[in-house]
């Protein structure tokens, strides 16, 4: 046999044995441990670092990384790791509700649609049209300026634009299981249709539900984050991911100040992301 | 057969007269070893099977043959010679002239077979392109010609035809054809009519055995089917988990099996073993049957359906009746109706006219009530238990879910009728904390059947119980489902495509056509004096091995001991 | 193809109008009935320097004395008649502001469409075809990472290195080729992700189905066994996505067209935000509704046109024993 027959190719040992003692791949358990810090800093970021959010020392404004101010400092002197710390709660609660009132609202509708058909299923299917009809990001800025300038008001921004894609995920789901034969074995097990509902339809529809609500949770994060950007959540001296980045992009010499909170929405949700994946290929 | 132009390369071929050689062939994927050292030769015009259950490597030894394992996932070691040649050792620049040319390839499922977005004709002219005409007319001229030989009734309409346009059957036929026309020497055909009807199949596999002996070329057949195997091909090699367990000439092997495994895949085909079960169905109780009382009754029962703007009779002035403790079998092929007949009777759907008795009451299936009493006398073990499962439960729960719903028995006591259902269906205890996830498909064939019968319906209906089994776990599971027919008295009504299959299982049978019953009475009549020429052309379609007498009707075959589990104590009831 | 195909493209058509209708609807109920009185608030800010009488008067014209569902109908009749009112901020038409901002943001979202495409079907082909395991692996986690990156995060950084380091082009003329150029990246890296994923998704669905297998065991080359056979199935997909990709594009367009400072539909949307021009967020999002279900209702109609799969009435009657029937 010749080298060049592509068939011939040494196994990936190495790969395979790490799988197979941790279960996890390497990435996912990364993923997760930024995370972990991530809902760390949110609990208590009193813990992460010592400096004050919203008192700064104006001698020491704008100064580059080192090992005494870690992502440097911005125009009043203050310590912009504190900053993007203390920030973290507010932009993961708001990402968390955004994702809660898309999950709840959006599950139920695809839910009743697909278990219920008939006209609650064409009903239903028109509101979800004409949400996706409307850009996610355009119907969360019109709600957001509608409710007024804040971080929860983005929030619920957010979380109402992602209703559309959990109603439709949850529609497909819910068809699927329920045209599934196991369904029909429970009618003949002498199951109704709320134990159908209940015990086979949604358990099965529910994991790539969640795979999508993670996933769901990185979007948010960057939709919340670009209101605040935009300057449409809670105004300074909140510290808001989105807000740092736009307060920092005023200052050209300090290019930290744009690359420091970006650099940590990115890590955030990329972690979610790659979690979310694992997620739905585990299935 | 013009149409089928010579080809240059054919002379790199000529010589010995063995064509295929493999020799300690060994593949794996990852760290996973799934054919072992197999070795076996083919002859120049000659045929051979590999036979195996599913998991045993023969579809890997033909892709390996094919060089169509997919890229750095497999390692493959061991020779394979192609006249004089080593294909393993071939570049791919050097292996390309022979695909298609030299080896040709039939696939299983032909509805998958093609390219869905393109026209047939579109893709014929690839097949056609081998043969070396570069002119687009003359290649359509052999393509309209070789569709004109495999017997495609409108070669035109099939050219201009998108896949899913066509029937199963018609897209093999076409495969065939494609694969002929640049007349290769040796064809690797992989399970080419398991995913057909059987009176096509049975054309299928002529067509495809008088081509091959028409232009002198080898065939290496994969097959699960041991009868198709001594049917169609001169050689066997009989694997199991990827290990040669016995090779020789097909009369041989099937007349003689050596080995332990080819002894048991020789008693589980139903086709050999008429009957197999005789044994365990003789000690049913002979009186029930004098009681004259039918189980189950259906009179003149109709049901059609809207298919695209027509109306289409899936059902047709059916009738049948079951008795006591009997076996019917409705038997027929893809759109007979007799799926639709047993989801009237379960109450799935509600008929247009007719009546339907079950227990001498007859059933109007309308109030909600009404079906609860039913389904407790009536329970269905689906065809495929792959997805009558609901994966997320343990087997605990899904056994138990009918007396759940139905309320049967205080708490603790519907445990315990669990634990009993799943040890008469000869599961151990442990399975009852498993999903089905972590199952093979005969466990989970059992989980469903304890759940079936959980509830102690007097009927079963089986639909096609074992056709997604593997054939010695089909065996298996017919050996359960006649012991438990034996032990609890139950009233069987079998739907089957297998007219061997219910041979040995059913004491009656109603043959199906387009909705009608076209022929009914009992098994040993119908196989002896078939009537109609539908009854005739499915019994034509049970693979008769050359050089075995079938056995003679009433003739014993001894049954092969009980595997796995001893019987267990059954309910006690 | 056109008894079944015509009724088909009719009712598609019929849906499609009521879905423009009730999006109208929709954004009329979050910004009237929802806590806070953007128009009187606005109209009332001093700022805007109108007198009682002027505020009287376009309360009357609008019918902002009425009640909310009277003004609705009003307003959607408004709609329907094609009267998009006059910005509260300047004034003007809103028809006009929209026909003036519309050539710019055309301009980005249709090269950020096309980067987008280009992206998604490079990444997708590597994924598939490069050598190795590397290359493939690493092409395969783009898409996630183009999807963790915020817009305005790409957008600043390209400013940064692009206009102020190598200086390639000048913030100062926003709609000089190269900076359109830079700014439709900036819009496209997001949107090529979903793209770029379905491709790859779709591509490797199709390379293991058996007709590949039959076409590569009739010696077709890698190359042509893509362009011949895998192309077509595993793009016509994502046709079907071209519309959520449009919607992503006028969404990004906000962020992209703020921070490069282009004068199109985004910035329009931006100001009206800040200024509750109520007219001008009504009329913008508005249209955004219409492009989407435009450009969803073409993909619905050509979809069928494309793929034989779905063409309503070519199924030809088969001629072998058994009729098909639903189970």
């Amino acid at each position: 046999m010749t080298a060049n027959l592509a068939l011939l190719r040494p196994t990936g040992i190495p790969r395979a044995v790490r799988r197979a003692a941790t279960g996890v791949p390497p990435t996912v358990l990364l993923a997760a441990l930024v995370l972990v810090g991530v809902l760390l800093w949110s609990v208590a970021p009193g813990v992460f670092t010592s400096f004050d959010p919203v008192t700064g020392n104006t001698a020491e404004k704008l100064l580059a990384p080192s090992a005494a101010h870690w992502f440097g400092t911005d125009y009043l002197g203050r310590d912009l790791f504190a900053r993007v710390v203390y920030g973290t709660a507010s932009s993961v609660t708001s990402a968390l509700v955004a994702v809660l009132i898309g999950l709840v609202l959006g599950s139920a509708i695809g839910l009743a649609s697909g278990f219920l058909r008939g006209w609650v299923d064409t009903v239903l299917g028109r509101v979800v049209d004409v949400l996706l009809a409307i850009p996610g990001f355009l119907l969360a800025v019109v709600i957001v300026s509608s409710l007024g300038f804040q971080t929860i008001n983005a929030a619920i921004a957010t979380g109402v634009s992602a209703i559309a894609v959990f109603a439709r995920l949850m529609r497909a789901e819910t068809l699927r299981a329920r045209g599934s034969v196991f369904v029909e074995a429970s009618y003949l097990q002498g199951g109704n249709r709320l134990h159908a509902l209940l015990r086979h339809v949604l358990p099965n529809a529910y994991r790539s539900v969640v795979a999508l609500a993670v996933l769901q949770f990185g979007t948010s994060i960057l939709v919340i984050a670009s209101l605040a950007f935009l300057g449409y959540g809670d105004p300074p001296p909140a510290s808001d991911w989105g807000l740092l980045v736009a307060s920092g992009k005023a200052y050209a010499t300090a290019p930290w100040l744009v690359y420091a909170p970006a650099l940590v929405i990115v890590a955030t949700v990329l972690s979610v992301n790659r979690i979310s994946n694992w997620m739905r290929k585990a299935k | 057969m013009t149409a089928i132009a010579p080809h240059p390369l054919k002379p790199f071929l000529t010589g010995s007269s063995t064509l295929l050689s493999v020799d300690g062939l060994s593949v794996a994927y990852g760290d996973t070893t799934v054919v072992h050292d197999v070795s076996f030769t083919l002859g120049r015009g000659e045929s051979l099977a590999l036979i195996g259950e599913s998991g045993s490597g023969k579809s890997t030894i033909a892709k390996s043959v094919l060089r169509l394992l997919p890229h750095g996932e497999t390692s493959v070691t061991g020779r394979i010679r192609l006249g004089g040649r080593d294909l393993l050792a071939l570049p791919e620049k050097q292996f390309r002239p022979l695909r298609g040319r030299t080896l040709g390839y039939i696939p299983q499922d032909p509805s998958a077979a093609l390219n869905p977005v393109r026209t047939i004709g579109s893709q014929a002219h690839e097949a056609a392109a081998l043969t070396g005409e570069r002119d687009a007319d003359k290649r359509r001229a052999l393509i309209l010609a070789v569709f004109d030989t495999v017997g495609l009734p409108d070669p035109v309409r099939v050219y201009n035809s998108y896949p899913h346009q066509l029937s199963g059957g018609m897209l093999q036929r076409v495969l065939i054809g494609l694969t002929v026309l640049p007349r290769p020497a040796l064809i690797v055909a992989d399970e080419p009519t398991s995913a057909l009807d059987v009176t096509i199949q049975k054309l299928i596999l002529d067509l495809l055995t008088d081509l091959r002996q028409e232009h002198g070329i080898s065939l290496l057949l994969i097959t699960h089917d041991l009868a198709i195997a001594a049917e169609r091909t001169e050689s066997l090699v009989v694997l199991k988990d990827g290990v040669v367990h016995e090779s020789g000439s097909s009369a041989r092997v099937f007349a003689d099996p050596r080995s332990d495994y080819a002894r048991t895949l020789q008693a589980d085909v139903p086709a050999l073993n008429p009957d197999r079960y005789c044994s365990q169905r003789a000690a049913e109780a002979q009186p029930a049957e004098t009681s004259g009382r039918a189980q189950i009754e259906v009179r003149n029962v109709s049901k059609r359906f809207r298919v695209g703007g027509t109306e289409i009779a899936a059902v047709d002035g059916v009738s049948f009746a079951v008795g006591r403790g009997k076996t019917h079998a409705l038997v027929g092929e893809s759109g007979s109706g007799k799926t639709t007949a047993v989801r009237l009777l379960l109450g799935l759907e509600q008929p247009d006219s007719g009546e339907i008795a079950v227990a001498g009451e007859t059933v109007h299936g309308t109030s909600r009530a009404e079906l609860r009493t039913l389904r407790r006398h009536l329970q269905l073990v689906y065809q495929n238990p792959f997805t009558s499962l609901d994966p997320t439960w343990r087997v605990r729960r899904i056994v138990r879910e009918p007396l759940d719903r139905f309320r049967i028995g205080a708490q603790a006591d519907r445990a315990q009728r669990v634990r009993e259902a799943i040890a008469a269906v000869g599961l151990p205890e442990s399975a009852l904390s498993r999903r089905p996830t972590n199952l093979s498909g005969g466990q989970r064939q059992r989980v469903a059947i304890a759940r079936a019968l959980v509830s102690r319906p007097d009927v079963l209906v089986l639909d096609e119980p074992t056709s997604a089994l593997d054939v010695t776990v089909q065996a298996d599971i017919l050996e359960l489902l006649a012991r438990l027919q034996r032990e609890l008295g139950l009233t069987y009504l079998v739907v089957s495509h297998d007219l061997a299959l219910v041979r040995q299982i059913a004491d009656t049978v109603s043959v199906l056509q387009r909705g009608r019953v076209v022929e009914d009475g009992a098994v040993e009549q119908i196989f002896a004096r078939p009537q109609h020429p539908y009854t005739r052309a499915l019994l034509d379609a049970i693979p008769q091995p050359t050089g075995l007498p079938r056995p003679a009707l009433g003739q014993r075959t001894p049954g092969r001991p009980t595997l796995g589990q001893p019987a267990q104590p059954l309910f006690t009831h | 193809m056109t008894g079944r195909y015509g009724r088909y493209a009719l009712l598609r058509a019929a849906q499609a109008v009521i879905v423009i209708l009730l999006a109208y609807v929709l954004t009329f109920l979050v910004i009237s009935v929802l806590p806070g009185d953007p128009i009187t608030n606005t109209l009332r800010d001093p700022q805007n320097g109108l007198s009682e009488d002027e505020i009287q008067q376009i309360v009357a014209h609008y019918g902002l004395d009425k009640q909310a569902i009277i003004q609705l109908f009003l307003s959607l009749g408004r709609f329907v008649t094609g009267d998009l009112g006059f910005s509260l901020q300047s004034n003007l038409p809103v028809a006009q502001l929209l026909g003036d901002s519309l050539p710019s943001t055309l301009a980005l979202a249709g090269t950020a469409l096309l980067l987008a495409v280009v992206f998604a079907v490079v990444i997708a082909y590597g994924a598939q075809y490069l050598p190795g395991r590397v290359a493939p692996g690493l092409l395969r986690s783009v898409p996630s990472l183009f999807l963790s990156v915020p817009n305005f995060v790409i957008g600043l950084v390209l400013i940064e290195l692009f206009a102020f380091r190598l200086h390639a082009f000048t913030i100062i003329d926003p709609d000089s080729a190269v900076a359109t150029f830079f700014a439709a990246l900036t819009l496209a890296i997001p949107v090529s992700a979903p793209l770029a994923e379905i491709l790859i998704a779709n591509l490797d669905h199709e390379s293991r189905q058996e007709y590949v297998l039959v076409a590569r065991s009739r010696g077709l080359t890698k190359t042509r066994l893509f362009a011949r056979h895998l192309v077509k199935p595993s793009m016509l997909p994502a046709v079907a996505m071209v519309a959520l990709i449009v919607g992503e594009l006028l969404g990004g367009a906000v962020i992209t067209e703020t921070i490069f400072g282009r004068d199109g539909i985004g910035t329009l949307v931006q100001k009206a935000v800040t200024s509750q021009d109520v007219p001008v967020l009504q009329a913008v999002v508005s249209l955004a509704a219409v492009v989407f279900v435009v450009v969803n209702l073409a993909a619905d109609l050509v979809s069928p046109l494309l793929d034989p799969r779905l063409q309503p009435d070519r199924a030809a009657a088969r001629t072998e024993p058994g009729v098909v029937v639903p189970a």
